[in-house]
């Protein structure tokens, strides 16, 4: 009954959605905006109307606006960083669509660091959004010399890296898999290569990023601390180019074109790494026949069927290869698949339906004769989406939609031959449903006011096939129920208020403040502090519930110098529940009574954060600034006190330079400190056996040393004109050779047994690196 | 960089333990290792307790300490003037008396398989108990070699050969000394490889095995609880993974005791590597 009713409840809140317009003596101006020389759809652009009053609009994530207007004649002004500005005189005395096409500006004597529009950043409602554009990505200093969106968010005040040269990351006192990761809408569910040195999205590919870390827009759930929407390139619709780079460990090779002329077009991308090429180099066969590598392909294809429908085909794929001497095989990797198709249902109402599929997997293979085991594990979403965008009138605009995407999680699965001392072990697979709908308005309450505000209605089911267990408080099994195929074994229900404000001081500066409530059904079960291939994923269910944040935040924003620069102070508070942990001792592998082992607890967090950017001119780049404090609460971890998580870190400094030298010269720069971690270091040690055992008193209460950091990179480009064109990228990572520690670890004194000593592992010196891009 | 750090992992992942196969990738980015000072606090010293029944007819031992801050030398901090006393299922109560600090031995007796021992320590007012039921015996069939070789580096690891009782969970520990010197400990279970002919490989970081070593191991049968305590010890500390939260193994004594109770079963056996 429950099942009916949370169903009944998520349907008429979809009725709800459908409210008859008001009425209306405008007329409706629409259109796309697109890229003159590639066709490629522009995502943000600002679009100004000149009238009797100045009003404005920007682009949707598909480069479609639409807005209302009064009959009359108005300057029209587009506006997008990059490009050159369009100033038209247009009339309005019908509905009206309009196709523009903004020309790249490339006599570009500066750097743009932001794609927004002027001051959106202090007119906008929506908080806790920051948006990265890819030219920064192009010259920020990065190891190896790998481009890394990923990395460069690290850089922005709230966010923080899970750890040394780590692609996971922290939004306000969050785990890493508390961050809802989309790329073309397919959630990531591993979203790194060679265990989180790299990031899986290819630069290349990538056309535009937008990371909230609170106020999260009603159509986006899941997931407590952030989301990270990544959007792929749509490819050239005018002609065929190709672009690509030569580096150190990796090499990549874009390819776009059009499938139709100013209709369609393709984008197809791949990079592969070649870490273990100098393997090869040895003489001796037992290193030479190691492989380690990884490789990913990104591709997208886009046709406009007609001036109302359009479809997009995009996909990942990306896998690590480690194997070691014909004894031990391992590979992991992401797959996903985007259909979506945008249609106009009229000039105010604009749709896109999305069928996404993720797969994320990993194989494991011994072949050692009498042990050898093949292990495979994989989580798989299969989720459709369907989402409208209602240009009400010009101060309402309605967003609705609906989100079902269905889980299945195979956490392993053992396989061996005859011969082998293994058994074939299977962990039941398990299928869960979440079923959301959202609503939500932005709505020009008056000059001064803005607001986003929305509801999303999230529900989650888990079904059968399968046996659910029940435990006690020790973990012990208490009863085992079997459930058949559809079954639902239990249900969650919950309202997730979303609201998002902004009040106009002057025309430079606002306060902000947002309440959001965020709801996540999937569990990420990793106790170390890396991420790692073999993370293992669960659903809610009948022991686990599922994890709850309210965070509220309140922001300043100021630009100043005519928009030169930008300012911002936001503080929030952030209280989570439903935390996860698990007992000492448990092991992961194989384990279908993982629930058995879990604690739960409370969490909360809060700080604030200052930014200041120089947002364009030869020198450019910016400062952000984090105080905060993340404490976590469980009743059997440090005798139910709060203890600081691991996420903790009290003050956390980015600084990031660009300067533009010359036509040809680009210099950058970043330096990043922060407070080394929350830990937990012995207070004591006992001899078991003769043998040294720590012992652990309170939890977190030490710290890593701080840590810090600073990188250079140069970039030369080549002489401009030609039909090739290329630049080369010189960087070194941590310049002044800082041994930042990336753990430390104890021991008995290996020369003298008597002794205990700390070990800190350093993981990354000075490392130089040089790339070589191209494109024609 | 520690070779045996580095490799030791995909070792292991012969025995199932594929998660820790980080530390190859240090290996390919040179990280490096130094030891530092770190200005540490000291807990209140808390009490340990390692007690142990095995199913010989033996003296059977408790060993009773207390912490000692880091920096000091390693050295067993004996607690003298402890009442220690084990229950049989039966109801006959077994005293042991301080041979030496903190140490306490029983008289000679022999513990059942299936039975289930209880350990009481009185000690500064407070009365620790703990529980252990001894496991069936399971001894080794034969004990070989086994050469390992990873990127160019290879050792020899003794390997244990023994079948596994069928449709009951078993945990084992081996204990291994090379020419009387305690290498390692270890611990394995039957999860993978129930009802089997298994081969256990012994990987330790310790003394190099040459020809004409004497190689002696104790092979226990222990409990559930037994198991993920050593099984916790060896966790925390690292097992050559990446780094993950460090925590006290989960005691079976009860009022905050550090330590384990134990009721094992033992066999022992002793090669000449030729």
């Amino acid at each position: 009954m429950l099942f009916l009713k949370n169903i009944f409840l998520t349907i008429m809140l979809l009725l709800f959605c459908t409210i008859s317009s008001l009425a209306q003596d405008n007329y409706t101006v629409n259109g796309v905006v697109k890229d003159s020389l590639s066709g490629e759809t522009l995502i943000g652009v600002t679009l100004k109307f000149m009238g009797k009053a100045q009003v404005g609009t920007s682009t949707n994530a598909y480069g479609f606006f639409s807005y209302k207007l009064s009959s009359g004649d108005y300057d029209l002004s587009v506006s997008y960083v990059g490009y050159r500005t369009i100033n038209r005189k247009i009339s309005i005395n019908s509905d009206t669509k309009l196709e523009l096409n903004m020309v790249p500006d490339n006599i570009l004597d500066e750097i743009v660091i932001s794609s927004e529009r002027r001051n959106d950043n202090v007119v906008n409602a929506q908080m806790g959004v920051a948006k990265i554009n890819l030219s920064e990505i192009r010259n920020v200093p990065v190891l190896f010399g790998e481009r890394d969106i990923l990395k460069t968010l690290q850089l922005l005040p709230g966010i923080k890296s899970a750890g040394e040269g780590n692609s996971g990351f922290y939004v306000r006192g969050g785990s890493t898999d508390q961050n809802l990761i989309l790329l073309d809408e397919a959630p990531v569910y591993n979203a790194s290569h060679l265990l989180g040195f790299f990031s899986t999205f290819n630069s290349d590919a990538i056309k535009d990023v937008s990371v909230f870390k609170g106020g999260m827009p009603a159509q986006y759930g899941g997931r407590l601390s952030s989301v990270l929407d990544i959007r792929m390139n749509d490819g050239n619709k005018k002609e065929y180019t190709a672009e690509g780079g030569i580096g150190l460990i990796s090499s990549r090779l874009k390819l776009e074109g059009p499938i139709v002329k100013d209709k369609g077009s393709f984008m197809i991308s791949g990079r592969r790494t070649y870490a273990d090429a100098f393997l090869a180099f040895s003489s001796d066969s037992s290193i030479k026949n190691n492989t380690l590598y990884f490789y990913d392909l990104n591709a997208k294809a886009n046709y406009q069927i007609n001036d109302k429908n359009t479809i997009y085909l995009s996909g990942y794929f990306g896998r690590d290869e480690l194997g070691l001497n014909e004894t031990f095989g391992f590979d992991w990797g992401n797959t996903t698949a985007t259909l979506r198709w945008n249609h106009l249902y009229s000039n105010r109402l604009f749709s896109n339906t999305s069928l996404i599929y993720s797969n994320y997997n990993y194989v494991i293979q011994n072949f050692l004769e009498e042990n050898n085991f093949k292990v495979s594990s994989s989580i798989r979403d299969m989720n459709l989406k369907q989402d409208f965008q209602l240009a009400l009138n010009n101060s309402h605009n309605i967003r609705f939609g609906l989100d079902l995407n269905h889980h299945t999680i195979a956490p392993g699965n053992i396989t061996a031959s005859a011969s082998s001392s293994v058994n074939e072990v299977t962990v039941e697979k398990r299928k869960g449903s979440e079923i959301a709908a959202y609503i939500s308005d932005e709505w020009e309450v008056n000059d001064k006011i803005n607001m986003v505000y929305g509801l999303r209605a999230s529900s989650f089911f888990l079904f059968g096939p399968g046996n659910f267990y029940r435990y006690d408080a020790e973990g012990n099994t208490t009863s085992t129920k079997a459930y058949s195929s559809g079954d639902l074994v239990k249900s969650y229900f919950y309202l997730e208020p979303r609201i998002s404000a902004s009040y106009q001081l002057n025309s430079s500066s606002s306060l902000k403040s947002s309440y959001t409530r965020n709801t996540q059904n999937l569990h990420l079960m990793s106790n170390s502090t890396a991420s790692s291939p073999t993370d293992l994923y669960i659903m809610s269910s009948n022991n686990v519930r599922p994890e709850i944040a309210d965070q509220v935040a309140l922001g300043y924003f100021r630009n100043l110098n005519e928009d030169k620069y930008e300012f911002s102070a936001e503080v929030y508070y952030k209280k989570m529940l439903g935390q996860i942990e698990y007992r000492s001792g448990t092991d992961l592998r194989g384990n279908r009574n993982v629930e058995a082992d879990l604690l739960f607890g409370d969490g909360r967090a809060f700080g604030i954060e200052l930014f200041l950017k120089k947002r364009f001119g030869k020198i450019n780049g910016w400062i952000g600034y984090t105080l905060s404090k993340t404490e976590r609460k469980f009743n059997d971890i440090n005798s139910g006190q709060w203890f600081l998580a691991k996420q903790d870190r009290t003050h956390d400094v980015s600084l990031v330079g660009i300067y533009k030298a010359s036509e040809r010269w680009t210099f950058s720069s970043t330096f990043v400190y922060n407070t080394g971690n929350a830990v937990t270091f012995p207070g004591g040690k006992y001899q078991l056996n003769n043998k040294t055992v720590f012992y652990y008193s309170e939890r977190n209460s030490d710290r890593m040393p701080d840590y810090h950091r600073l990188d250079f990179s140069a970039t030369l480009e080549g002489k401009p004109g030609k039909k090739l064109q290329s630049s080369w990228s010189f960087g070194v990572y941590n310049l002044y050779n800082r041994k930042n520690a990336y753990s430390i670890d104890f021991r008995d004194d290996p020369d003298d047994k008597s002794k205990t000593q700390a070990v800190r592992t350093t993981l990354f010196g000075i490392i130089p690196s040089i790339t070589w891009n191209f494109k024609f | 960089m520690n070779f045996l750090k580095t490799f030791k992992p995909v070792l292991q992942a012969s025995k199932l333990n594929y998660t820790l196969m980080f530390f190859i990738s240090l290996f390919l980015l040179s990280s490096c290792e130094k030891v530092v000072d770190l200005d540490l606090s000291n807990a209140e010293p808390v009490i340990v307790i390692e007690g142990n029944i095995s199913d010989q007819t033996e003296n059977q031992f408790v060993r009773i300490s207390k912490t000692i801050p880091f920096t000091e030398s390693n050295s067993f901090n004996g607690y003298t003037g402890a009442k220690v006393t084990v229950t049989t299922p039966s109801g006959i109560l077994i005293n042991f008396a301080e041979v030496s600090k903190g140490l306490y031995r029983s008289q000679r007796f022999r513990g059942t398989p299936g039975q289930t021992y209880k350990l009481e320590v009185l000690a500064d007012g407070k009365l620790y108990t703990a529980s252990s039921t001894m496991p069936y015996p399971v001894g080794p069939d034969s004990v070989g070699f086994k050469k390992l070789s990873f990127f160019g580096n290879s050792n020899i690891y003794p390997t244990v050969y023994y079948k596994d009782p069928a449709g009951v969970q078993n945990q084992y520990r081996y204990l291994l000394k090379i020419n009387s010197k305690s290498q390692t400990d270890i611990v394995f279970e039957d999860r993978f490889n129930d009802g089997n002919a298994v081969s256990d490989v012994i990987i330790y970081d310790g003394d190099d095995i040459k020809s004409g070593d004497i190689i002696d191991i104790e092979m226990q049968t222990i409990d559930r609880n037994v198991f993920k305590y050593y099984f916790a010890i060896s966790q925390i500390g690292g097992n050559g993974g990446p780094p993950v939260a460090p925590a006290n193994p989960d005691s079976n004594f009860n009022n905050g005791a550090l330590g384990i109770f134990s009721a094992y079963t033992k066999s022992t056996i002793s090669i000449v590597l030729k």
